[in-house]
């Protein structure tokens, strides 16, 4: 469903991601993993269109990119790091409008505003303003719309900050059922709790390269760590704890 | 079903702008309703002033017959040829903020828009935000030449014709530059450079139009130089331009006629032009915005020397954190600092007017006349006073934004941190109105105890009207504010400017009928009556307490409201 070959993006002599190459299939959910500032959210905003590539290809739902934009951006739903939300539309009125920007038939619009803001237990906000919502429920307010128009394909970058255990376990919950229809999502997130709970496969990005790839039974094996958990496996795969260099300051 | 392409029509992508008008409009917050009346009342003053000003002017040129046609035309042509530049640069600034670095681009453009209907929406985007002020400006001065001339109804349809064509060519062109910066330069740093830019075209207008000296045109003796005077005035009027398309067309309609091959001209010019800039848009805009996402703002450079100055300077090492950080905050933010450019221009102006000020051509008023002027001088720099701290003081505390947090979860006491925003602006403050004071007192040659007691007066009132305007700052702060010149507009800068204007007038009465008192025994050569005396030393007293009493009462307000904040901005 989403399929990324050979990604390159150069910010002026720094190369932020090098070669990254992805595939996500339909139902699957494939984990972004990596340090701060290793090229998550570029390799993401590059596959949302937010971005243009230095070299490589993107293509999602079998549209290329850069030769079919809009194609691909229908078959597509996109959950940024810190998403825009005009603060002064009420969430009915956001969700209007984005259903309108990926062509849903009117028809089928109020309905299903509806039921995305039950599923996100945003019902009884629909009428009131966004700039009066809490962080958590401008992330489901986002998710709401991101998963509004059915997409396909599914791109989220950092699901879970500002979510508290009740919101994190319903998306959850919602990112499950959605990949039993068929949906693929490509997800970045530094929580690896939710990485081994939720993700098929994961690929571990550093320093814009990446660097180890498969089931989370597959990087402990690679590791040498075959019965630990996710943390552990990552830090020795992306280049130690760093802790010894925290006791000595300390 | 899923989804697809959008296939609304583009003016779907400006729903939100509306919506989000009408729900402001639904649901007003304290003090919009006052802010309303206020800058509505001063806005349609202003459209009145240009309606009966372009009305007057057309009448007295009228009396001339073709003279006075033809002043009337060549007036037309030179108001559009200004009118052409400014919204060219207009549509280059507004361009930037549409197409490049607005917030809901990210949303947008991950959404299956094609980008002709971006193109079209942004467009239409930048051209209400680049012409709307030129409209305003036109509306109220067409009507008043063509009330003037009697012309027909019909009238209206010649200016639509001709407006709207004329304000969409040099937008396009400008929005063309836009993006050919942007595929050049980093978009933030384009921008910074362009409001630099704009600030010095402005500082040199407002220069070289004071400095032509107009009021010599009113002069008798200097009748040849008028003659002179209109032979330039037609010289960069050229027939290829839109400006001068417009003004043809217009000058038509008012004469009663029509000139449908201007009017032709300009829409087929701006027909032109906005599909070959949609076309180019379509090509180039992704690859700007892209550069646009990817770089970083400009720094120009890490004041060193600041930190240097600020450690020799006896203040705690919190006071002196403080400082700096809102002096490099400061410098750093070009549309903060440039518009000190603007600023100084407009000093010089009303310096140099008290240097041209011809009062010795009243020789028996004079010396009235100077003292008088002196107390001008004095209202007036007061009244640039509480403008300068509404622009750049009051919104010291909600310039903070999101960092809010830093200063309330640091071991700093509240009062210490609006005290430092206080010492801030007082400093510049104080040294801008005392220049122009003192030279303003100078030039004019005003009696020696008028220059000291405004010398004096001056520090009594930057004290009040800086600590009114700290506090208040703090006690309606707009922490969500996009720039400053929103806060300053607030329910609180409104606020805070009919409080110190109130304020100024108070002072100005309390010093103005003591001084006068004075210097009248002074001239006459009588000596003071105990009760003038006593009235005298009353006024100058009242006149420091209202001052002292404004300054802390006005801080005092602030450090409570900060005190009792019972939210954090985040």
């Amino acid at each position: 469903m989403i399929a990324v070959e050979n990604l390159v993006k150069r910010f002026g002599a720094f190369t932020a991601v090098d070669d990254v190459s992805l595939s996500v299939a339909p139902g699957q959910i494939h984990g972004f993993l990596g340090p701060n500032g290793a090229g998550k959210t570029t390799s993401i905003r590059m596959i949302a269109g937010l971005l243009k590539p230095d070299a490589g290809r993107i293509v999602v739902n079998g549209h290329d990119l850069n030769a079919a934009p809009e194609a691909a951006k229908a078959a597509l739903g996109f959950i940024p790091d810190r998403p825009f939300i005009y603060e002064k539309l009420t969430a009915g009125e956001f969700l209007r409008f984005h259903a309108g920007l990926y062509g849903m038939d009117d028809g089928d619009i109020e309905t299903r505003i509806k039921e995305m803001l039950e599923i996100f237990e945003l019902g009884r906000w629909q009428n009131e303003l966004v700039e009066s919502f809490s962080h958590g429920m401008k992330q489901r307010l986002v998710m709401s719309a991101a998963f509004l128009h059915r997409p396909k394909a599914v791109l989220v970058d950092e699901p879970m900050v500002g979510l508290d255990p009740r919101g994190a376990r319903l998306i959850k919950e919602v990112f499950r059922r959605m990949t039993q229809h068929g949906v693929a999502i490509l997800m970045s997130t530094h929580t690896l709790e939710v990485a081994q709970e939720m993700c098929d496969l994961i690929s571990i990005i550093l320093k814009g390269k990446i660097i180890a790839r498969g089931t989370v039974a597959e990087l402990r094996a690679m590791a040498g760590t075959p019965n630990e958990a996710l943390t552990p496996v990552f830090l020795k795969l992306t280049g130690g704890s760093g802790l010894q260099e925290i006791d000595e300051i300390v | 079903m899923s989804a697809s392409t959008i296939t609304r029509p583009f003016p779907y992508l400006l729903l939100p702008m509306f919506w989000a008008s009408r729900n402001r409009a639904r649901r007003r917050e304290k003090g919009d309703l006052l802010r309303g009346i206020l800058f509505g009342g001063v806005g349609l003053g202003v459209m009145g002033a240009l309606f009966f000003g372009a009305f007057w002017l057309t009448w007295q040129a009228a009396q001339y017959a073709e003279l006075g046609d033809y002043l009337i035309r060549i007036g037309l042509s030179w108001l559009f040829l200004t009118f052409l530049s400014f919204l060219a640069f207009s549509g280059i600034v507004a361009a930037l903020s549409t197409f490049f670095l607005s917030d809901d681009l990210r949303l947008v453009l991950a959404a299956p828009v094609a980008a002709r209907r971006l193109f079209f929406a942004r467009f239409a985007r930048t051209v209400a935000q680049a012409g709307w002020m030129v409209v305003v400006f036109l509306v109220p001065v067409l009507a008043g030449i063509a009330t003037a001339k009697c012309v027909s109804p019909l009238f209206v349809f010649t200016a639509l014709a001709t407006i709207v064509p004329f304000v969409v060519i040099p937008i396009a062109i400008g929005s063309a530059v836009t993006l050919m910066l942007v595929n050049v330069f980093p978009a933030r740093r384009a921008r910074d450079i362009l409001m630099l830019m704009g600030l010095v075209f402005a500082t040199s207008i407002v220069l070289l139009l004071r400095f032509i000296q107009p009021e010599r045109l009113l002069r008798v003796e200097s009748m040849p130089e008028v003659t002179a005077f209109f032979a330039t005035l037609q010289s960069p009027v050229t027939p290829m331009l839109p400006s001068f398309w417009a003004g043809e067309a217009l000058f038509a309609g008012l004469q009663g006629g029509s000139d449908p091959m201007h009017i032709a001209a300009l829409w087929t010019t701006a027909a032109a032009i906005v599909v070959m800039i949609g076309w180019a848009f379509e090509k180039w805009h992704f690859t700007g915005f892209s550069k646009a996402q990817e770089s970083r703002k400009a720094r120009f450079t890490q004041w060193r020397a600041l930190d240097a100055m600020a450690g020799l300077l006896p203040l705690s090492t919190v006071r002196k954190h403080l400082l700096l950080k809102d002096l490099k905050v400061f410098l750093r933010d070009v549309s903060q600092w440039s518009q000190l450019l603007l600023l100084l221009a407009l000093t010089l102006v009303y310096l140099y007017n008290f240097r041209v000020l011809d009062l010795d051509r009243l020789p028996y008023m004079s010396g009235f006349l100077k003292n008088v002027y002196a107390f001008l001088n004095l209202a007036m720099a007061s009244f640039v006073m509480s403008t300068v701290t509404v622009r750049f003081v009051f919104p010291s505390v909600s310039a903070e934004g999101a960092a809010f947090w830093i200063i309330r979860t640091a071991p700093i006491s509240l009062r210490d941190f609006l005290w430092s925003k206080f010492w801030t602006g007082l400093v510049p403050i104080l040294i801008l109105t005392e220049v122009l004071i003192i030279a303003g007192n100078e030039l004019l040659g005003v009696d020696p105890f008028l220059k000291r007691m405004s010398a004096v007066a001056v520090v009594f009132m930057a004290f009040a009207l800086v600590g009114l305007g700290t506090g208040l700052g703090a006690r309606y702060p707009r922490f969500a504010a996009d720039n400053p010149s929103q806060v300053a507009g607030s329910y609180g800068g409104v606020a805070f400017m009919i409080v110190a204007v109130l304020f100024i007038l108070v002072m100005i009465g309390l010093l103005g009928w003591s001084s006068s008192v004075y210097l009248f025994s002074q001239l006459r050569n009588r000596p003071l009556t105990n009760a003038q005396q006593i009235m005298i030393v009353a006024c100058f007293t009242s006149a420091a307490l209202l001052s002292i009493t404004t300054w802390l009462l006005g801080m005092r307000t602030g450090v409570r409201a900060l005190q009792a904040m019972d939210r954090t901005p985040a």
